[in-house]
């Protein structure tokens, strides 16, 4: 049976009939082709899959997406910026990860960085506890996540120097 | 000459796509006319197919076929020819794959998959290496005599032996003779998962029945295309494999995994791409997993603490076919007793068939299972001999002049393995003791020394192209696979050294496409900046030889009066852009010559041969990295916890190119080896079925489990071979993790650990329960 869901996606407002089993991941990856969601482990154990709903992380792999109903998401393509020109900007945790070396394979990265997001929408200056807490869950392999804390910890700084 | 661009942190150059979520990976290509793949799996470990039921399958709608074995004529392989794409007749693991279901839909696939049914006769299983190595044990393979392998492996037909490597130098005999103190001890590592974020996946289609395209999450596109074009007997020139984004590899992508069963299936429905991609599940024991040896060591010592003799036997568990496992048993066996000069050595390595999913290449292989037994036992030793365990190592390690194993004289280019030694001492401050103030905590440091080699194949090969464009700038194109090393930009940074340009002006293809870029072996063994890079170097510079000679055209002179710098190429004070060369040369009245320019490196590693077959010895190793690391941990007594305070490697890998890249690989690798060395074990049933085939009961560290203090450093005594004196570096980090946090362990508990991993089970056990301590 399919059921009628109005969201907001990355700020573009859709009415969509999904199906009372259809995940959110499914919904975002196979039929809008958002596939910066990735699917690792499709059961909520490796947070590849996070986006943000009104404010929330949630893994989509684990979450219906008639559930999302009314909501707002944000993936990982919604955090860029693109100007009248077509130049895009990246988000400075997106900077950092660069900069920091926080990105290997990859793969991971773009839950992680939603993760990291969504904290700062909660808290705008979280302490190391409260960036364990928000990554706890997101598996990275290649890492070692040194350099994810370092990314973090540098966009947290740069927002009180600015 | 000061170096302008290689010795920089330059950031990632495929950073972007990756945090915009633009990087496009298997999972993400997406194809017209797509059919879905569900793989049905053995559920026995050991038997005889006796029936395949498919008719309720077929009735599920959207499927489209249901592809069996049973009409397999060839084996497919790259060292030893052992295992047909689907099984053919008999089983030999739990998550073999028996049928493919191929339907419309991924659902479809699945449903239908759930209703094929497959009736076994069982037979006996066994999953120990040495149990199944023993005479009583079930025969795996009884057609291990007929399997076509390559030279320098020796298969022992009639037995689950698919390759023993033997090594002896010396007289052991003697030398045992000769101890006064004699160590010997038994050591296990278990299998254990890659776990890489993304899982595995492969896309193929066929067309006019004897061209075949595939897409793979592979580390190995040529391995890939040689193997399936000997599968199905089609000239190389027609297979084609293509590469996107790769989400992790650590070996587990390496060699052959999904794709001869995906192009199988693919050719019972020419013109469509069959798409198959592996579930987090399957991921556990449908594409390849680590580790499994048992290993015996014997180390005879003379009073005054001198190695002089050492014998060892291992048993790796290879899994039910061996070839993606056969060159580890050769890798752990010369490796096997560490970075030491030992006089007498005998060493046996078995790669033993076991009914358990394959063994194939996982980061550092060979070398954590040696150093697991070699870097404990010179702790133990240290003890027995009443001698300071650094000392003792001082004592014995490797140096200039020294004779290896494998009858190699180690030169002072080789690296410092002293200074890392040290180095990793001062670091880890193993003099200084700090007894935790709760009596409930233990303390203990320790280090563990180490040495790599890359373990490859006599031929493997790097080739690159490098491209000049109209504008100055250039395009580089290589076949290595980019899993988040960071090759691309390393290559890019040797590029633009080479060719004294800024690193922006090059650009270097980002994913892999055997129809476009040139040969490379496989994307293994930390060899890609060394060895890829050589062929970087190489290709530069005929690029710039062919700018020289367009330009000695131009200024009626010979090429070696001309030099190259700041992006020209000079006669005296006159001078010509690169840009103005890159298409050859046009003169003020419009005439042309020469055309584009075109600059191609080739490299084979230098030397390296087949090992001796009497005494093993010969050529294995092209190249020497040596390190040390150390390792600071606290042991809660109450629940059996280790945490990793600080954990410091240090390596001598010649010149880095990447400081932030290089150092990235090395925490990666200690982060990876304390999940090993702590935690990872897969778990089989009595039947032989992994069962915590999930990332909850399979944990692999988390960002809480990530030490206090993660140290490295670098050493860069330069390596004259390696491009800017560069050696091979990465899988390193991961190398003697497990034995340097076993010696603290014994520091903090005055106890000796001989498996893996140390869980809180196995160490509360060992506190309150039986003892562990032998």
């Amino acid at each position: 049976m399919s059921i009628p869901l109005h969201i907001r996606i990355n700020e573009n407002s859709y009415n969509l009939q999904v199906e009372e089993d259809e995940t959110l991941i499914s919904l975002l990856r196979d039929r809008l082709h958002l596939t910066g969601v990735k699917e690792g482990c499709g059961n909520g154990e490796c947070g590849a899959c996070a986006v943000i709903a009104d404010g929330q992380p949630v893994r989509s792999c684990i979450i219906l997406a008639a559930e999302m109903e009314g909501k707002s998401i944000t993936t990982i393509e919604g955090l860029t910026e693109t100007d009248e020109n077509g130049n895009v900007s990246l988000s400075p945790i997106q900077k950092s990860f660069i900069e920091e070396g926080a990105v290997q394979c990859g793969f991971c990265t773009p839950g992680f960085i939603i993760a990291a997001e969504a904290l700062f929408m909660r808290n705008s200056d979280p302490g190391d506890e409260a960036v364990k807490e928000a990554l706890s869950g997101h598996l990275c392999r290649c890492t070692g996540y040194k350099s994810i804390f370092k990314a973090i910890d540098k966009t947290v700084k740069n927002r009180y120097k600015t | 000459m000061e170096l302008k661009t290689v010795g920089k942190s330059i950031t990632k150059f495929d950073a972007f796509e990756k945090v915009t979520g633009e990087a496009v990976y298997i999972a993400d290509v997406e194809f017209p006319n797509v059919l879905h793949i569900k793989v049905v799996r053995s559920s026995v470990a050991h038997g005889r197919i006796k029936t395949v039921f498919t008719e309720d399958a077929y009735k599920t709608e959207g499927v489209r076929g249901i592809i069996t074995g049973e009409k397999i004529d060839f084996l497919a392989g790259i060292c030893i020819y052992d295992q047909p794409p689907l099984a053919k007749d008999r089983v030999r693991y739990i998550g073999e794959p028996v049928a493919a279901v191929v339907a419309d839909t991924i659902a479809a696939a699945e449903k239908a998959a759930r209703l094929v049914r497959v009736d076994y006769e069982e037979l006996p299983h066994v999953e120990d290496p040495v149990d199944a190595a023993g005479e009583k044990a079930p025969l795996i393979h009884e057609e291990l005599g007929s399997y076509f392998h390559l030279p320098g492996f020796n298969p022992e037909p009639g037995t689950n032996i698919f390759h023993h490597y033997h090594l002896e130098k010396g007289d052991t005999e003697k030398g045992f003779k000769n101890s006064d103190v004699i160590i010997e001890r038994t050591y296990t590592f278990p299998h254990i998962a890659h776990a890489q974020i993304e899982p595995h996946g492969a896309i193929a289609k066929w067309s006019k029945g004897k061209e075949l395209h595939i897409y793979s999450s592979t580390q190995g596109p040529f391995i890939v295309r040689g193997a399936l074009s000997r599968m199905f007997n089609i000239p190389n020139n027609l297979v084609r494999v293509t590469v996107p984004y790769l989400g992790g590899g650590f070996g587990g992508k390496s060699d052959l995994t999904i794709e001869p069963l995906t192009a199988y299936a693919a050719k019972f429905f020419p013109g469509r791409w069959l798409r198959l991609i592996l579930t987090r599940e399957e991921m556990f024991f449908g594409s390849l997993i680590g580790r499994g040896t048992h290993s015996h060591i014997k180390m005879g010592f003379t009073r005054n603490g001198k190695l002089v003799a050492a014998d060892v036997k291992v048993h790796l568990a290879g899994g039910a076919y061996g070839d993606y496992s056969i060159n580890i048993v050769t890798g752990t066996g010369h490796n096997a007793t560490g970075p030491y000069e030992i006089e007498n050595v005998n060493i046996d390595s078995f790669g033993v068939y076991t009914n358990t999913p394959l063994v194939g290449a996982c980061r550092g292989y060979g070398h954590p299972e040696a150093h697991w037994m070699t870097e404990r036992t010179m702790d133990i030793a240290a003890r027995e001999l009443k001698t300071d365990p650094v000392k003792l190592r001082l004592k014995n390690i490797l140096k200039p002049g020294s004779e290896n194993n494998l009858g190699q004289i180690i030169r002072k280019s080789n690296g410092d393995l002293e200074g890392a030694i040290r180095r990793a001492v001062k670091e880890i401050q193993l003099d200084k003791r700090e007894e935790p103030d709760n009596p409930r905590f233990a303390a203990g440091k320790s280090i563990a020394a180490l040495m790599k080699s890359p373990v490859m194949s006599t031929n493997a090969g790097s080739s690159v192209i490098i491209r000049a464009n109209r504008d100055g700038t250039f395009h580089l194109l290589a076949s290595h696979v980019d899993m988040g090393q960071g090759s691309v930009t390393a290559l890019s940074q040797i590029a633009a050294e080479t060719l004294g340009v800024p690193v922006e002006k090059i650009h270097h293809n980002r994913g892999v496409d055997t129809e476009f870029t040139p040969y490379e072996w496989q994307t293994v063994a930390s060899s890609t900046t060394w060895k890829a890079g050589s062929a970087v170097k190489k290709a530069a510079i005929s690029v710039l030889e062919r700018f020289k000679a367009i330009a000695s055209e131009v200024f009626k002179t010979t090429p070696d009066k001309l030099t190259a710098s700041n992006e020209r190429i000079w006669y005296g004070r006159n001078s010509i852009s690169f840009a103005d060369l890159a298409e050859g040369y046009v003169f003020p009245d419009g005439h042309a010559i020469a055309g584009p320019v075109i600059g191609t490196g080739s490299i084979v590693p230098q030397g390296l041969t087949y090992p001796d077959r009497k005494t093993g010895r010969g050529e294995l190793a092209a190249e020497w990295t040596f390190g040390c690391q150390a390792a600071e941990i606290e042991l809660d007594k109450k629940t059996g916890r280790i945490r990793v305070k600080k954990f410091v490697t240090v390596l001598d890998a010649g010149k880095i190119i990447n400081p932030v890249m290089a150092r990235g690989q090395v925490e990666g690798a200690v982060v990876q080896g304390i999940g090993a060395a702590l935690n990872e074990t897969l778990i089989y049933s009595d039947k032989g079925r992994v069962r915590n085939s999930n990332l909850t009961d399979y944990k692999i560290p988390t960002p809480e489990d990530t030490p206090d203090e993660i140290v490295t450093v670098f050493l860069e005594t330069p390596q004259p071979g390696g491009p800017f004196g560069a050696r091979p570096l990465a899988e390193h980090g991961i190398v003697s993790v497990a034995p340097a946090i076993a010696n603290a362990l014994r520091d903090a508990t005055g106890m000796d650990f001989y498996d893996l991993p140390l869980n809180q089970d196995r160490i509360l056990k060992a506190l309150y329960g039986k003892g562990e301590e032998k």
